[in-house]
């Protein structure tokens, strides 16, 4: 506690009061936990199938409609998953405002980098003649 | 392996604290030094070794772990007589909270060989040898064993614990309340506000100053259970903010650790749930 | 009176690990170990959209003993993540929050996940030619 900071035990307690918003990130967090459930399952099971295998038989894989489908909705769960649970890490051990601030904005940058390019190059290996 | 209640101490100690160093974070000034150790009387039968954390605010410098021998067939069964023989035939500077010695007040809340309980319903048989006392985690020590609680008192001031209400009282009786009406707030009224959940949350140890804690919570959670209370939708926009409730992560050592055998884990699912109920 | 200079009472230098912190902990760094894995998953679809002279160094690499440790690390971490995760999405429904029920399902986590692990190693050690 600094010597010039004044306030009232309960002043500094509730700070600058409520955002009255969060649940929106749990809320988000907990569906696409739900969603990753039966995908990273699937996911798992597929690459078991392809354990030892050759390039060919993983664009086989590729080709395949449903894989393209349940990927891409793997890689937006994935990532929206994976860039909250970063983010709260980031909110839990950041205590500097500005950096804890920065540091999420990336997060969510590249999450949305790596979502994209992930199914940019899914959907190149579909239907780019491969 | 499975423990059932709070109360229950486990048959092995795999790891007695994290594998980081003893002063690992911790402030110059707030660093524990070896201490005095006080020899038990040469009468004694029955000795047992009590590490107790001292802090002396009047003559400065770090605190200390001393080690005091008790002679246990002299001594009542529970901690917190060791304590009070301590202080009347050792060394009656040893400072600590007690009033009801029967873990009803919650004054005398202390981190016992690792975990947070009452001294006064600690038998001493179910303790380490030495036993090892600490003051309640994280919170600035004012002398020996007595933590300044401000913060976290003021943390449970700020949810607003009492009834608010919009319509007036009813003139001729008491505002009525159901048998089940009631039956809702059992497990959550009869917190003694120790705070031993609090101090031993780890997030409440990284972020503190803005969580507001299990034991704030609960109480929380209690008024807005409370079927007479009017200020439900007030109640939960204050407590919808990413510090002040989001910062739990189930992490649970609150249930582990309470000394009254209550859940302030269920208490902060059951507001998250409440939060999310009026959005859908 | 000193209130600033007051010291601070020592907390994890102390606090005894316990079931639920030490689960909770691991879930966390699980959840780190599988967002560098997530990245790797898009690295491996990139590699392979840009060719099969790509996707060789990569591939001959996780076929590797330093890939396949990776790997098993990975795996292992999916499966413990995945299990807690869905008794911490049963924690959010409010169901198994008593303490016997907390124990129970982390221990209960702990071995499904060696096993499920264990497992999946198995299956992939079967099907590879």
């Amino acid at each position: 506690m600094a010597s010039s900071d004044t306030r009232t035990p309960v002043h500094r307690a509730v700070g600058l009061g409520s955002a009255k918003s969060g649940s929106a990130h749990w809320w988000s967090q907990r569906i696409t936990a739900a969603a990753l459930v039966p995908l990273m399952l699937w996911l798992t099971g597929s690459l078991i199938s392809l354990a030892g295998r050759d390039y060919h038989a993983f664009i086989g894989w590729l080709h395949n409609p449903i894989t393209v489908v349940l990927l891409s909705l793997l890689l937006i769960a994935l990532f929206r998953h994976t860039v909250l649970g970063l983010e709260v890490i980031a909110e839990d051990y950041i205590h500097a405002r500005g950096l804890r601030i920065v540091t999420i904005g990336l997060l969510r940058f590249a999450g949305v980098i790596l979502a994209a390019s992930g199914i940019f190059a899914m959907l190149v290996i579909a239907f780019g003649g491969y | 392996m499975i423990i059932r209640s709070s109360k229950q101490q486990p048959k092995n100690t795999l790891l007695k604290r994290f594998p980081v160093s003893h002063n690992f974070g911790v402030a110059p000034a707030s660093r524990t030094e070896p201490g005095k150790s006080w020899p038990a009387p040469a009468s004694a039968t029955c000795i047992k070794a009590i590490k107790v954390y001292r802090y002396d605010p009047d003559s400065g410098g770090n605190p200390r772990l001393d080690t005091f021998h008790v002679d246990l067939d002299r001594c009542g069964p529970m901690l917190l007589d060791a304590l009070i023989k301590i202080k009347n035939e050792v060394d009656s500077t040893l400072t600590f909270r007690r009033s009801c010695r029967e873990g009803v007040c919650g004054s005398c809340a202390m981190n016992i060989d690792g975990t947070n309980w009452l001294a006064c319903t600690r038998p001493l048989d179910e303790t380490a040898d030495p036993v090892t006392v600490y003051p309640l985690n994280n919170m600035p020590v004012i002398k020996d064993l007595v933590p300044d609680q401000t913060h976290v008192f003021a943390q449970y001031h700020s949810v607003k614990p009492w009834i608010q209400t919009k319509e007036p009282a009813p003139p001729d009786r008491e505002r009525l309340q159901s048998p089940e009406e009631r039956e809702a707030l059992n497990g959550y009224y009869e917190c003694i506000l120790c705070f031993c959940c609090t101090s031993g949350c780890p997030s409440h140890w990284w972020n503190g100053e803005r969580f507001l804690g299990p034991a704030a919570l609960l109480q929380a959670y209690r008024w807005l259970a409370d079927s007479r209370d009017e200020a439900t939708e007030e109640r939960l926009d204050a407590l919808q903010d990413p510090f002040k409730l989001y910062r739990c992560h189930t992490i649970l050592n609150c249930t582990r650790t309470c000394p009254k055998g209550l859940q302030p884990g269920k208490a902060i699912a059951e507001i998250k749930r409440m939060i999310v109920a009026r959005e859908h | 009176m000193a209130t600033t200079n007051r010291p601070l009472a020592p907390h994890i230098q102390i606090y005894r690990p316990q079931l639920t912190s030490v689960l909770s902990f691991s879930h966390r760094v699980t959840g780190i170990a599988l967002s560098a894995g997530s990245v790797l998953l898009v690295i491996w679809l990139i590699t392979a959209a840009a060719g099969e002279q790509a996707f060789y160094p990569l591939q001959s690499f996780l076929g590797s003993w330093a890939g396949l440790a990776l790997l098993f690390i990975w795996t292992y971490s999916l499966f413990y993540h995945l299990c807690n995760g869905i008794r911490h999405l049963l924690w959010d429904s409010v169901i198994g929050l008593e303490l016997a029920s907390v124990y129970l399902s982390g221990w209960i986590v702990v071995f499904a996940s060696a096993i499920l692990t264990a497992g999946a190693w198995i299956a992939a050690s079967l099907m590879a030619p």
